[in-house]
């Protein structure tokens, strides 16, 4: 090699050893600048994300929530063999229906066959895994042809929606039946 | 259904028509926040617990004797997440085991829409038949947990494993990692999400939404340091009680009453 | 589905169910090319190695090919993973916040590491050769020359003693590196519980072993395709000496891919009932036919013949490309297997989901090719900068 060569024979690496622990030292602030500030606060991860996940809306509220309004339904429904099914399962979420103790949209109404629809979730008979002793079944066309109603009836000509024995018992204290469905 | 005070509610209509109306001006209600707190505590004690962590030890039970499935966990729980279609932070699975011990399983949906049909085209006589209603473990070694690579997906000191969507990369390594597969991947935040056990319901003292809607009581949510609560006495009575892949050894919070040992 | 029923009444039994939240597959293509492009990395790298640090001689025509082959596959190493992230612009909160205990949080550490290494190995080796071409140019090449020999022209033989003890520094511990590299990414899949085909405590050494193959055979591939397309002859011993290491390595990953299914087979757990209804559905074409019948036991058989029967060099530079090629493809489709064949199973244990690629897309077929042929662009262009072959380096001592 020729012999003019002014750099001595390490700077090179002398060079690279300050390139490489200013890269560290940057990369190091770069770390310190963009890291969250509550990370590791309580553990290995962003400590502000708690209040994040506890600011998640409530959209389903419960029944007593609808009933503060809906008073009428709260009698009947919570005297009635329904008093543990949902309102907003059927209607809705509440948060669809008022926020911030305002009424900001119209839940819809079932009817007809939408109806008979949601009866069946629960009391279809032909779905054999239910639990008989917690829920009365039912198999549609049978249970139509057994009360001598038309077939095409839906199940809320005869019953409640929201208390389904409710007008079936009152009938039956009007006909002097004493047996109990 | 739960207990909840009955004193409160007198002439409530009338008051909230008048806020409405503005003719109280400044009202309170409208500065409560989304009117949880009207609510009665339905966990006891949640709305004394100030501390950023609860000194409670949570637990889930899901009652498979119980559950007729309906489906209104699965409604209530896309209702209050707005979880995208197709994932699933809670289903509920139907078992049919026929007499040559076959076992089949269905979940049309998540069961979003209950079960509508009986399964058809089976070889032999049913033997028995279930549902299982499935949502997040809450594992007390979660592998969610341990699998982030950036710790977006944590435990807290009460024993929730909830997810930092600010954090989260998307890497979908701990789908990969649930042995339950209740993690997917929303497509519309494009990270990672799951149940959470509704952590911001209960928080504020109400009960999980599942927990809430359940009409047949198959899903109980409560504190395992509180004797009376009926998740500690179900825990500690003679109950058939398991929970699922017990050899994942991921401990799971969430029991399973009456448990048959073809769910996985 | 319809392939796993076939295995009788328990198959069936079990074969009818898949959990609603699995029916999608997460990791798709680009996974599949994650491993298998770091996979070829540390090969190329081990290749390397075996002249600089074994000083197996024969190999020193493509050492330094190796390195920068090496260095064209590393560049794109992290593409895949970013075209897969569902928030790739939070990709370096890998650097920002790794969780110590997952498998995943240390790739971005270990792979700037391995980077940084290969790197100065490279200009380290190439520095005589950056410095007659920096002495022997003008304008913008100049500079990059003068910079590539960090500004030091001095070529004494301190300078070289120097430089040969750090190139032998950065090639030890490039050989740990480039396993930790590689047997990290087997240990991605290989620490995952919750999936039966991946939990292995072989995976990470599957992963290395096929890395080594595929680094192999990617080399002698590569190596006799450039030397044909330039004109340039080729080096037969250094290919001969090659294809017994690539033999080799392929007897182990070969054996190894096979112990792993056969004691699962063997022990029959629960685990084997849910592989099987896998391996002989859904999976069946592509591990079976494909991976094994033919893109593992024809190469095996013809490198065989090769190391063992002295053919003309005609017939070894014929049967060379042939069989790294269909190596190269062996690893690709282990990695599809793998990484597929794991999501294709649902944790329900009871049914397996079917996946084709798409397309378009982030993760869809056209992005794997791109990715896929990035690197050889990559090469081509370092090409431009650092000479692959020793004999092209300007003689000026």
């Amino acid at each position: 090699m020729h012999n003019q060569s002014r750099s001595k024979y390490n700077s090179h690496l002398i060079k690279l050893i300050v390139a490489l622990i200013v890269a560290g030292g940057l990369g190091y602030f770069a770390r310190q600048v963009f890291m969250p500030a509550s990370m590791g606060t309580y553990g290995h991860y962003r400590g502000d994300d708690i209040v994040d996940q506890l600011n998640v809306p409530i959209r389903l509220q419960t029944n007593e929530s609808c009933f503060q309004c809906h008073r009428p339904i709260r009698q009947i429904h919570k005297e009635g063999i329904h008093n543990s099914v949902s309102c907003e399962i059927c209607h809705g979420p509440f948060g669809d229906h008022i926020q911030d103790g305002k009424k900001v949209g119209v839940l819809p109404v079932k009817k007809g066959k939408e109806i008979t629809q949601l009866c069946l979730r629960c009391h279809n008979k032909v779905i054999q895994a239910r639990p008989r002793k917690s829920i009365k079944m039912i198999g549609l066309p049978e249970h139509l042809e057994q009360k001598g109603v038309r077939v095409d009836h839906t199940c809320d000509q005869c019953h409640m929606v929201h208390d389904p024995l409710l007008w079936i018992n009152q009938a039956k204290r009007m006909m002097g039946i004493k047996e109990a469905i | 259904m739960i207990d909840i005070k009955k004193e409160i509610e007198r002439d409530r209509r009338a008051f909230i028509k008048k806020v409405l109306g503005g003719s109280i001006a400044g009202s309170l209600l409208l500065v409560l926040p989304a009117g949880a707190v009207d609510i009665a505590e339905q966990i006891p004690g949640m709305r004394e617990e100030k501390a950023v962590f609860t000194a409670k030890r949570f637990a889930f039970v899901v009652d498979i004797t119980a559950c007729i499935g309906c489906g209104s966990c699965c409604v209530a729980d896309k209702a209050e997440y707005n979880v995208p279609d197709g994932h699933y932070r809670t289903w509920v699975e139907r078992y049919i085991i026929d007499d040559h011990d076959n076992v089949f399983v269905d979940c049309p949906d998540g069961g979003l829409h209950g079960y509508i049909r009986a399964r058809e085209g089976l070889p032999h006589p049913t033997r028995d038949t279930f549902f299982v209603p499935k949502l997040c473990n809450m594992c007390e070694k979660p592998s969610c947990v341990q699998v982030c690579p950036v710790g977006a997906t944590y435990q807290t000191k009460d024993g929730f494993v909830l997810v930092d969507k600010t954090r989260c990369v998307g890497c979908s390594y701990c789908i990969q990692a649930c042995p339950y597969s209740v993690r997917f991947i929303s497509p519309a935040t494009h990270t990672a999400e799951k149940c959470t056990w509704c952590y911001h319901r209960v928080r504020k003292g109400l009960l999980p939404a599942c927990v809430e809607v359940c009409p047949v009581h198959a899903r109980k949510f409560g504190d395992l340091n509180d004797k009376n609560s009926e998740v500690y006495k179900i825990l500690h009575e003679p109950h058939v009680i398991s929970v699922l892949k017990p050899d994942m050894g991921n401990k799971p919070a969430l029991h399973y009453v009456g448990l048959r040992r073809e769910v996985v | 589905m319809s392939g796993a029923m076939q295995h009788g009444d328990t198959i069936l039994a079990l074969t009818n169910y898949v959990f609603p939240n699995d029916v999608y597959v997460h990791w798709s293509l680009m996974i599949v090319l994650y491993p298998y492009i770091t996979g070829i990395v540390a090969g190329a790298f081990i290749v390397s190695s075996l002249y600089h640090v074994f000083g197996i001689r024969e190999l020193q025509p493509i050492s330094r090919f190796s390195l920068v082959f090496a260095l064209a596959f590393l560049c794109c190493a992290t593409w895949p993973l970013l075209l897969h992230l569902g928030h790739p612009e939070r990709a370096l909160n890998m650097f920002l916040t790794p969780n110590p205990t997952s498998a995943m949080a240390g790739f971005g550490y270990i792979y700037s590491a391995y980077l940084i290494l290969l790197v100065h190995e490279i200009l380290f080796i190439y520095r005589p050769t950056m410095v007659g071409l920096w002495m022997n140019s003008t304008g913008i090449p100049r500079k990059l020359y003068a910079f590539l020999s960090f500004y030091n022209d001095n070529l004494s033989d301190e300078a070289m003693k120097l430089d040969h003890k750090i190139i032998n520094f950065l090639a030890g511990l490039g050989i740990p590196m480039a396993c930790i590299l590689h047997g990290y990414v087997g240990f991605i899949f290989g620490g995952i519980k919750a999936n039966p085909l991946w939990a292995t405590p072989l995976m990470p050494v599957i992963f290395l072993l096929s890395a080594c193959v595929s680094g192999i055979s990617g080399i002698i591939f590569s190596y006799i395709l450039i030397r044909k397309v330039t004109g340039k002859p080729i080096d037969v011993t250094c290919i001969r000496t090659s294809l017994k290491f690539l033999w080799g390595f392929f007897i182990l990953d070969f054996v190894f891919e096979m112990l792993e299914v056969f004691s699962h087979f063997y022990m029959s757990t629960h685990h084997w009932h849910v592989l099987e209804s896998l391996l002989w559905g859904p999976l069946y074409t592509t591990y079976w036919l494909l991976q094994v019948k033919i893109f593992s036991l024809i190469p095996f058989f013809l490198l065989g013949a090769v190391c063992l029967i002295k053919f003309k060099d005609r017939v070894v530079l014929f049967v060379a490309p042939i069989v790294s090629l269909m190596i190269l493809i062996q690893v690709l489709l282990m990695r599809w297997n793998v990484v597929i064949g794991g999501q294709l199973m649902s944790n329900s244990t009871r049914g397996q989901v079917s996946f084709v690629p798409e397309w378009l897309g982030r993760e869809g077929i056209l992005a794997a090719v791109v990715v896929m042929a990035a690197p050889v662009v990559i090469l081509f262009l370092l090409g431009k900068i650092f000479p692959f072959w020793m004999s092209e380096e300007p003689k000026d001592s």
